[in-house]
C-alpha cells in the first residue's frame, strides 16, 4: 500500500511538510539570534530580531522549495 | 475526566538500571522498540529467505516493502543512491513499524518522543554533511549560494541559506514527533469525551475515534514515507552538490 500513489495522502503529506518547514526555520533563526545575544555579543534584542527576520526568510525559501514539487 | 490526554506519553521506569551514572532504565518505549526490531527482523528474514517463484504471503509482503523503498531511492537519488539502501531501508522500516504499532491500544508510540526522532534526524543530517565534505571538500560550502545569485546579495543570502540548511534536521524531527503526538492526543481527547458523555451522546465522539484511527493509519504511513524521502533528498544533495535537489523529489 504505497501511500504516495493516493492523491489525498500525497497532498496531505505535502501540506503537513510545508507547515513544519516554516516553523522549523523560524525556530532555528530565532534561536541562533537569541544565542548570539545571550552568550556571544550581549547585544540586546537585536540578534533575536535579525535572527527571526532571517529565519522567516529561510522558512519561506524552504516552503517555496517544498511547494515546487507539488503533486499534480 | 481528570486524566490528561497527554498522560499516555509519560514514560515510567519498569526496570531501573544505572550504568556508570547513566540512566538506562527499561521503560515502555524501550520494550516497544525491541518488539519493533523483532517483528521487522522476523518479517524480512523469514520473508526474504524463501525466494519462491510464487511468493508466500510473508514473502510478498517483504518484497512489496523492499520494492517500495527501492522506488523511493530511485525517485530521489537515481541509480547511484542504491548504495544507501541499507540505511534508508532500516530507517523506513523502523519508523513505519513504530508508527503503526503505536496505533494498537495499550501500546506505545516510540516516535512520539522527540528524542527518538531527533536522533534519527540529526544523524541523517550529520551523515549528509560529512558525506558532502568528504566528496567535495571545501566546495561543499557552495550549497549555501543558490545558483544565479548576484554578488551584492551574498551577505543576505548566505545567512538565509545557512538557517534554511540548519532547519532541515529540526523540521525532520519535529514533523514526525508532532504528527504522532497530535494524532494520539486527539484520540485521547475523543475517548475522554466518549467515556464522559455516557451512552446518550458518547457514541458520537466514539464514532469520530474510529474515523480518526483510519486517518492515523494513513498518517503513520505518510510520516514514515516523508521522513525517508527527505532523508534521501538530503543525502542526494550532499552527493550531487545541487543543494536544491528537492525539485526532483517525487
Amino acid at each position: 500500500m504505497p501511500p504516495s500513489n493516493d492523491p489525498f495522502y500525497a497532498g496531505l503529506g505535502q501540506a503537513v511538510r510545508i507547515g513544519t518547514e516554516l516553523l522549523a526555520s523560524l525556530v532555528v533563526g530565532g534561536g541562533l539570534g537569541w544565542a548570539a545575544d545571550t552568550y556571544l555579543l550581549d547585544s540586546g534584542p537585536w540578534g533575536l530580531v535579525i535572527g527571526l527576520a532571517v529565519g522567516a526568510a529561510a522558512g519561506i525559501r524552504n516552503a517555496m522549495r517544498a511547494a515546487q514539487n507539488w503533486p499534480k | 475526566m481528570e486524566e490528561s490526554p497527554l498522560h499516555p506519553f509519560e514514560l515510567h521506569e519498569l526496570i531501573p538500571i544505572s550504568l556508570f551514572g547513566l540512566d538506562i532504565s527499561i521503560n515502555k518505549a524501550v520494550i516497544l522498540m525491541w518488539i519493533v526490531v523483532g517483528l521487522a527482523g522476523t518479517l524480512l528474514v523469514v520473508g526474504g529467505s524463501a525466494r519462491k517463484m510464487v511468493p508466500t504471503k510473508l514473502q510478498s509482503l517483504a518484497e512489496l516493502l523492499v520494492d517500495f523503498i527501492r522506488g523511493i531511492i530511485l525517485d530521489t537519488m537515481g541509480k547511484d543512491g542504491m548504495k544507501f539502501f541499507p540505511l534508508v531501508a532500516t530507517l523506513f522500516v523502523f519508523i513505519l513499524f513504530c508508527n503503526v504499532l503505536g496505533l494498537i491500544p495499550g501500546s506505545y508510540t516510540v516516535t512520539s518522543q522527540i528524542i527518538v526522532t531527533g536522533v534519527f534526524a540529526v544523524s541523517v543530517y550529520a551523515l549528509s554533511v560529512a558525506l558532502g565534505f568528504m566528496l567535495h571538500g571545501i566546495k561543499f560550502l557552495g550549497i549555501l549560494i543558490p545558483p544565479g545569485t548576484p554578488g551584492w546579495l551574498l551577505p543576505l543570502m548566505i545567512p538565509i541559506e545557512l538557517v534554511s540548511q540548519l532547519a532541515r534536521p529540526v523540521s525532520l524531527a519535529v514533523r514526525l514527533f508532532a504528527n504522532m503526538t497530535a494524532g494520539h492526543t486527539i484520540l485521547g481527547v475523543l475517548f475522554g469525551l466518549a467515556i464522559g458523555g455516557g451512552l446518550l451522546i458518547g457514541w458520537l465522539p466514539f464514532a469520530f475515534t474510529i474515523a480518526m484511527n483510519a486517518l492515523e493509519v494513513g498518517i503513520a504511513f505518510i510520516q514514515a514515507y516523508i521522513f525517508t524521502v527527505l532523508s534521501c533528498v538530503y543525502l542526494g544533495d550532499a552527493v550531487t552538490l545541487h543543494g536544491h535537489g528537492d525539485a526532483h523529489a517525487h
